[in-house]
């Protein structure tokens, strides 16, 4: 599964033909079903089938804007998507890929019954194609639509993940509030976007792995870890700082660069 | 159509009445609400009187009045929300290691649980519940009767339950808890040596899991004194449509969405019975290690 993954990865980055990112995005979602449901407990099974409903909505939706274009301009270059329908279509497809605001609400529910290792392949790897997507279409995309998804996002993924005590779930809405900053900027300075992406996607890693190794799902659990890796800990509380976006730690960087070319162009 | 024509046609032959009877005669099936497939009602089903818009009320005043209500209990849950977690702080949710959910000291209390038998399928057992002496705890009590409803198809029968209701919030939304700091379900109850099970059922987001069932015995021990009887959750075994599945699996406490606590007792005795129930809560065991009782089974 693993290697479908990574070869569904790749066909989507590395693809010029919307048919070859779709399948790329299909082998992706297919691939990370039975990881998902491994342990075969039902809310497990549940996220896997939340998770594949979504998916494929939003398959679908990019093959429609696709398909759209390619009936109104004749090409299936994916650099080359011109019609405003498509363009509309396509955002609302990778929102929902992402699982940027208002199409968020499947994240938390698939991160939480998805195994710590899962859930970490889902928060990075999965993000991947369809961040690749959103920057090779980035100037044919609506800047209006792209921004206010990103405020929603940025501002209700902090809202919603406050009083969480489900460490994926906070990890998901951590993401959600992530993608929101890769959106905004996207359509000034698409190459602040996938700094963002590389640094979240790593510091991201380093949590998940962490967790991982502590077998912390909870934060009750995560309080007594101190005690079996002090270390470890001390590094936790690091990376989950450099997460938040506090100076000096890597995580500041991405944010102070998004708002100094948000403020060059008149928005912040 | 052309039978229902010729049908409608040949009606003025029986008088001008029986136009509309054979009309309804025809099309009644189509027309009645009831389920297409059946429309056996079961012996101890009540039959329907009023359709379920029927039931609507549309008075003006209720409905300010019920707006009123749900707009404070949102203002109370966004108050929580800014609180903590389930409304208290974090350092609470964190350091805590027991939890009452529910104690029965006023008739409110006993509003929150729904007591049933198999009346519902036509059987013949009794159950009631009151507060007990003093307001102290609620009492259980009933007649429990295996005579099976002759109806055919019902092959067993004798139980009577009392299940929690449901929490929602305002609006009518499914309220979300966290057990998950908790390891054992906490009784204190006063029994009559007939032994109970009881059942956790989580509210599952799909409809194809909307039969699974947690559930394990309590046996109590009669006579005088009180006991406190601790349940550890990865004791729950896993159930679906009332047959205990191979597959089991501990259940997740972290989503305890809607979740529904009852006790049920149906030990196939005759005769009466009686629970007394002062309080149900939560307790974190930190001697009880066991993650799950049973096997597992992997599949590859």
């Amino acid at each position: 599964f693993t290697t479908s993954l990574l070869l569904g990865t790749t066909m989507t980055i590395s693809s010029n033909h919307w048919i070859m990112a779709w399948a790329g995005l299909e082998i992706n979602t297919l691939a990370i079903l039975p990881m998902i449901s491994k342990s075969h407990h039902p809310r497990a099974i549940e996220a896997a089938t939340k998770y594949f409903l979504t998916q494929a909505t939003a398959s679908a939706l990019l093959l429609f804007s696709s398909m759209i274009n390619a009936w109104q301009t004749g090409q299936w270059d994916i650099t080359q998507l011109t019609n405003p329908t498509s363009c509309l279509i396509l955002t609302s497809a990778i929102a929902m890929k992402l699982g940027l605001v208002p199409f968020h609400f499947w994240f938390p529910e698939v991160l939480q019954g998805a195994p710590l290792t899962t859930g970490l392949l889902l928060s990075t790897l999965m993000k991947f194609p369809p961040i690749t997507l959103l920057y090779m279409t980035s100037p044919s995309l609506n800047p209006t639509v792209l921004t206010f998804m990103a405020i929603l996002s940025t501002a209700l993924g902090g809202w919603m993940g406050l009083n969480q005590t489900q460490i994926r779930k906070i990890l998901a809405f951590s993401s959600i509030s992530h993608l929101g900053w890769m959106t905004i900027i996207i359509s000034y300075n698409p190459k602040l976007t996938l700094l963002n992406f590389y640094l979240y996607a790593l510091m991201t890693t380093a949590t998940f792995l962490t967790l991982n190794s502590t077998k912390a799902s909870k934060l009750s659990t995560l309080m007594t870890t101190w005690t079996k890796a002090p270390a470890l800990n001390a590094a936790l509380l690091l990376t989950l700082l450099s997460l938040a976006g506090l100076p000096p730690l890597t995580g500041f960087l991405p944010k102070w660069l998004i708002i100094q070319e948000l403020t060059k162009q008149d928005m912040a | 159509m052309a039978v229902a024509v010729v049908l409608l046609s040949g009606a003025p032959f029986h008088g001008g009445c029986c136009r509309h009877k054979v009309f309804l005669s025809l099309l009644g099936p189509l027309l009645s609400n009831s389920k297409l497939y059946s429309s056996y009602r079961r012996p101890g089903a009540e039959p329907k009187k009023k359709l379920s818009w029927q039931n609507a009320d549309f008075s003006f005043k209720k409905s300010i009045d019920h707006l009123k209500t749900q707009l404070s209990l949102l203002t109370k849950e966004t108050q929580d929300y800014l609180q903590g977690p389930g409304g208290h702080p974090l350092s609470q949710h964190v350091l805590e290691q027991t939890r009452v959910l529910w104690q029965f000291r006023s008739q409110e209390d006993l509003n929150k649980w729904v007591i049933s038998s198999d009346v519902e399928i036509g059987g013949k057992s009794k159950v009631y519940i009151k507060l007990g002496r003093n307001n102290q705890a609620a009492l259980l009590y009933g007649t429990l009767n295996t005579e099976v409803p002759r109806d055919g198809e019902t092959k067993y029968s004798g139980y009577c339950s009392m299940r929690s209701r449901p929490a929602v919030g305002s609006f009518n939304r499914k309220k979300y808890y966290d057990w998950s700091n908790f390891n054992s379900l906490y009784l204190r109850v006063r029994g009559d040596g007939r032994p109970w099970m009881v059942n956790i059922y989580t509210d599952p987001y799909f409809s194809h899991q909307k039969d699974d069932l947690y559930s394990y015995f309590m046996f109590t021990r009669g006579g005088p004194y009180w006991e406190e009887i601790k349940i550890p959750f990865s004791k729950f075994f896993f159930s679906s449509r009332g047959r205990v599945q191979d597959n089991q699996h501990p259940v997740w406490l972290d989503k305890a969405s809607f979740l529904t606590l009852g006790l049920t007792i149906g030990d196939k005795v005759d005769g009466p019975f009686q629970l007394e129930i002062d309080f149900i809560g939560l307790l974190n065991d930190r001697a009880h290690r066991e993650e799950f009782a049973y096997e597992t089974y992997d599949k590859n």
